[in-house]
């Protein structure tokens, strides 16, 4: 058998190392490698739902001795909940690389940045083993830092040291986490299949480690009021970043939730569910009310997303609550569910601001408008991926939603309130769309030109995605689905 | 007697080193110095390997070759060799060169001496040795800063030795014996156990820079040639770190030990990174970090004799602390000493550059590099001996330590504002020999690396 998790794994860093021993090569070529390794990668993610995952617990386990005295190793695999995020992942890094293939400023570092970021989300997503998984985690972080450092907007550096700092701040407790499992247990391994299987904490120590962990995946997710980084570093990230960031890099947050909190710790997550479902609703209206406020297109998405996360958030807090397994299913459906189509919409949508910007150099929604004659294509992209955006029938999110307010009306009838959310964003996006694309048309915005191949390139397979998940959203749900019956805690 | 001998072959060697150095200095051939200083070392250091796995003491007890001896010859012995070849680069043409090799030598005996003592006479005898050797080569300028830093040291550490020799003392009534080994005896005393305890902690403290004994550190790193200073922040320091392990083995757990090195443990490392926040100067800021990062050593201190981890956290971190800061000096010592020579640095020198940040990142214990191997492992050390609230403050400071190194790091790939030609490339007086420094910062990339992905190699010997 072919190792292909970790071919997948490690093809985009062999890319890095590729093109880090080359000297003065020109931009295209840089770029032309980065696609290329990207397009790669995604085949052998598809390799991967090609040969699918098992009834219950991972498939496609690999494992080769690491530290072996200390009982860590480099174990990594898939089931129905990481396989759909790494090709999410695997998608947007290949749309990422070919709407970067525009940059001319420092091609090479930018283009290996990415490719180690690609390995490091890749890698959180397929590590079975803490320590494995931690570093992975961790190399994201420093990846991203420079990206924003070194290609973003004007008050760059300030905001990815916030960035770096704050993040890593939420991620050092879920190493606390990870000491405690590994301590607790019976015998001393990082094997985070091991630990779900019996997870070795209980009473106050499991409570303790769950809290921990809570923060950390707070921070990245992230939830109110952990979430002052986000608009901070989207701002100022470059398009590219932004969308790796909100479509990859966010997801750590949600799948660290359910893989780690939910699946270790069990029963003290059960104990803290309310108040976990709590933070989802409180993130989801403050998400939805905090971007009705924003005149900045790309913060407005920015802070979308602190609602659609909190959905998720919602989303795993009644799994945890509910004792009814069908219900858990239906709940921990919809939450995976999200995470990919959250995915592949607001990646789409940092493209199209990342693109307007690059036309217009503003990103400020009054200084728009009558945009939908001017460029047409680019207007009618946006408008779906709002209205997917939104939760409207027929496109991506609005499967996964149903699923989550499904379960809350079930177990929790009083976290609808939730819903309201949908209300407040549908509203949001309709005062931006009518803002930026409808009304009289700017003088200064005459000659802007419509959508060239690249981006059309880059758009469209997000598009049928979102169009595909919406009305048949079955091909994925199957895999997810089959690992969410199985989990029993 | 012979077998005794034939265990302490390294330390032997090391010392005979040191004599044909200073007998070709006394000759005028530094360069023959050179050669010897590091035929000495390399050969040092292949004697010490076939020993490894080896537990015996030497001298009726009073020398231990044990792990922890060992792996301190393993890893001092070619810390000092690319300390050497950094002095070469920056001293190497002045008048009194060959000198600095010996005094070089001459205090990583007493490291090694300090590492290995099973005996209290010895932990003396190594931290006098080292301390020695030290004053001169911070005063190896001759100009004012270094001697001003050569004095402050010279007083600071004898107040403190004495105060260690005084204190021990009270163990030597107590038990009857320098032995460490004797110390058990003192289980039913506590507060004779306690009096030596701080005392030692004071001397070795000192040596070991660690808050509030820390004093003389910036200065001293300061005022002396980068490389003495990068030589100074990692090997007498480990060694006193590795003396300090030795005593605590030998001491009763239940004296409260432990509880005074985690309050120091606390002070150090935080102080130490917010002091490292305000500074301007690269060299003071890595003074201080490696204060700071002398804390974290006491964390697998303290889990000695509870937690199987701590003798294991201890040397990957020291291998791992010796890589990157080794690295991160010598990086300083070919582009500058503030924090304004880093400007661009990163666009200027790309590997380099890329060696920098990787020195930096692995300090602030970001994986996978070596320093996150190793302070998880002492992360995890610590937590086994029941002392989670001191890991949580660690983690907390490795926060801060983020911000400390940060301050480098974003000047190196800032954006050129102006064309200014920058000034304090062409200001330094004495030329570097980049061809020396440039291997050293490699040997230390490749090992920041390596340490991190592949620990195993320190683990399994072990």
């Amino acid at each position: 058998m072919l190792p292909i998790v970790s071919l997948t794994l490690f093809l985009p860093l062999l890319g890095a190392l590729f093109i880090m021993c080359q000297r003065n090569v020109a931009a295209e070529k840089v770029h032309k490698i980065g696609i290329i390794t990207s397009a790669l990668t995604l085949l052998g993610s598809i390799w991967m739902w090609i040969r699918g995952v098992a009834d219950s617990g991972f498939a496609q386990v690999e494992q080769i001795e690491w530290m072996p005295s200390i009982g860590a190793a480099y174990r990594v695999g898939v089931d129905g909940i990481s396989l759909p995020l790494v090709i999410l992942t695997t998608l947007l890094f290949l749309l990422t690389f070919i709407y970067s293939s525009k940059v001319r400023e420092r091609p090479q570092a930018f283009v290996v940045l990415m490719l180690i970021l690609e390995t490091a989300a890749i890698g959180t997503f397929t590590a079975l083993d803490a320590i494995l998984f931690y570093v992975f985690f961790e190399v994201s972080l420093v990846s991203m830092y420079f990206m924003i450092a070194g290609w973003g907007h004007e008050d760059r550096q300030r905001a990815a040291l916030m960035f770096f700092i704050y993040t890593l701040l939420g991620s050092l407790p879920l190493l606390l986490a990870i000491l405690g499992l590994y301590l607790g247990g019976d015998t001393h391994t990082f094997d985070m299949r091991v630990w779900i299987e019996n997870p070795p904490l209980e009473g106050t120590a499991a409570m303790l480690a769950l809290i921990a962990m809570l923060f950390t995946f707070a921070v990245k997710t992230p939830v109110f009021p952990f979430h002052t980084w986000l608009p901070a570093a989207h701002v100022q990230a470059p398009a590219a970043a932004s969308v790796i960031l909100a479509g990859v890099m966010l997801k750590f947050g949600t799948y660290g939730l359910v893989r780690f909190a939910l699946q270790m710790t069990p029963e003290a997550f059960r104990e803290a569910a309310i108040t976990v479902l709590v933070f989802g609703i409180v993130a989801a209206l403050y998400g939805a009310f905090a971007a009705l406020a924003q005149t900045d297109i790309k913060r407005l998405i920015a802070y979308t997303s602190v609602n659609h996360m909190g959905y998720i958030i919602v989303g795993v807090a009644i799994a945890a609550l509910t004792l009814d397994p069908e219900i858990r299913a239906i709940a921990l459906d919809g939450s995976v569910l999200q995470m990919i189509s959250h995915g592949l919409v607001t990646g789409a949508l940092f493209f199209l601001v990342g693109m307007l910007q690059d036309r217009a150099h503003t990103r400020e929604m009054d200084q728009f408008g009558g945009l939908l004659k001017t460029v047409p294509l680019l207007a009618w992209f946006f408008i779906i991926a709002a209205f997917a955006s939104l939760g409207l029938p027929g496109l991506a999110h609005f499967p996964a939603e149903f699923q989550i307010f499904l379960a809350t009306l079930k177990a929790a009838p009083w976290a609808i309130i939730v819903i309201l959310g949908i209300v407040i964003t549908a509203g949001l996006y309709l005062k931006a769309i009518s803002q930026v694309f409808l009304g009289a048309s700017n003088e200064k915005w005459k000659t802007m030109p419509d959508l060239d191949r690249r981006e059309l390139w880059t758009l469209s397979p997000l598009l049928f995605f979102i169009i595909l998940l919406g009305v048949a959203p079955s091909w994925v749900l199957d895999v997810i689905h089959k690992t969410t019956t199985a989990l029993t805690f | 007697m012979n077998k005794d001998l034939v265990l302490m072959i390294p330390e032997i060697i090391v010392l005979l080193t040191a004599v044909a150095a200073l007998i070709a200095e006394m000759l005028r051939q530094p360069r023959i110095a050179l050669s010897a200083c590091i035929a000495g070392l390399a050969l040092a250091t292949l004697a010490t390997i076939p020993m490894l796995g080896e537990n015996a003491t030497a001298f009726s007890e009073t020398f231990r070759i044990d792990t922890l001896s060992i792996w301190a010859k393993l890893i001092l012995l070619p810390t000092t060799l690319l300390a050497v070849l950094l002095v070469r680069a920056e001293l190497g043409g002045s008048d009194r060169e060959g000198t600095a090799y010996v005094l070089l030598i001459m205090v990583t005996l007493g490291s090694l001496i300090m590492a290995g003592a099973g005996d209290t006479m010895l932990i003396v005898l190594g931290v006098l040795l080292s301390s020695l050797g030290s004053f001169a080569l911070v005063a190896y300028p001759r100009d004012d800063a270094a001697t001003e830093a050569a004095m402050k040291f010279f007083v600071f550490a004898s107040m403190t030795a004495s105060i260690m020799i005084f204190g021990l003392t009270y163990w030597f009534g107590g038990t009857g014996s320098t032995l460490l080994s004797e110390l058990h005896i003192l289980e039913k005393s506590s507060a004779l156990a306690a009096i030596g305890f701080i005392t030692v902690v004071i001397g070795l403290g000192y040596k070991a820079a660690l808050v509030p004994f820390h004093f003389w550190a910036p200065d001293a790193y300061e005022g002396a040639p980068i490389s003495i200073a990068a030589y100074l922040s990692v090997v007498p320091k480990i060694g006193a770190i590795f003396a300090l392990a030795q005593v605590v083995r030998d001491l009763p757990t239940d004296s409260g030990w432990q509880w005074v090195l985690a309050i120091i443990a606390v002070l150090t490392m935080t102080f130490g990174y917010l002091a490292a926040l305000v500074q301007q100067n690269v060299v003071r800021l890595l003074a201080y970090s490696s204060i700071a990062q002398a804390g974290y050593f006491l964390l697998g201190i303290l889990a000695i004799g509870i937690s199987p981890l701590a003798v294991e956290s201890l040397i990957v971190f020291s291998a791992a602390y010796v890589a990157m800061n080794l690295g991160a000096f010598a990086i300083i010592m070919q582009i500058g000493r503030t924090l304004d020579s880093f400007k661009n640095m990163g666009f200027k020198h790309p590997l380099a550059g890329i060696a920098m940040v990787v020195f930096l990142i692995s300090l602030a214990g970001i994986p996978p590099l070596a320093g996150f191997v190793g302070k998880f492992l002492l992360f995890a050390a610590a937590m086994d001996a029941g002392f989670t609230w001191l890991v949580v403050i660690a983690i907390i400071n490795s926060v801060l330590s983020l911000a400390v190194y940060l301050r480098i790091v974003m000047p190196m790939y800032q954006q050129p504002t102006a064309d200014k030609p920058s000034k304090s490339e062409e200001k330094q007086d004495n030329v570097i020999s980049l061809y020396l420094v440039k291997p050293v910062w490699l040997v230390g990339l490749i090992f920041t690396v390596l340490i991190g992905l592949a620990a195993q190699i320190l683990l399994g010997r072990l």
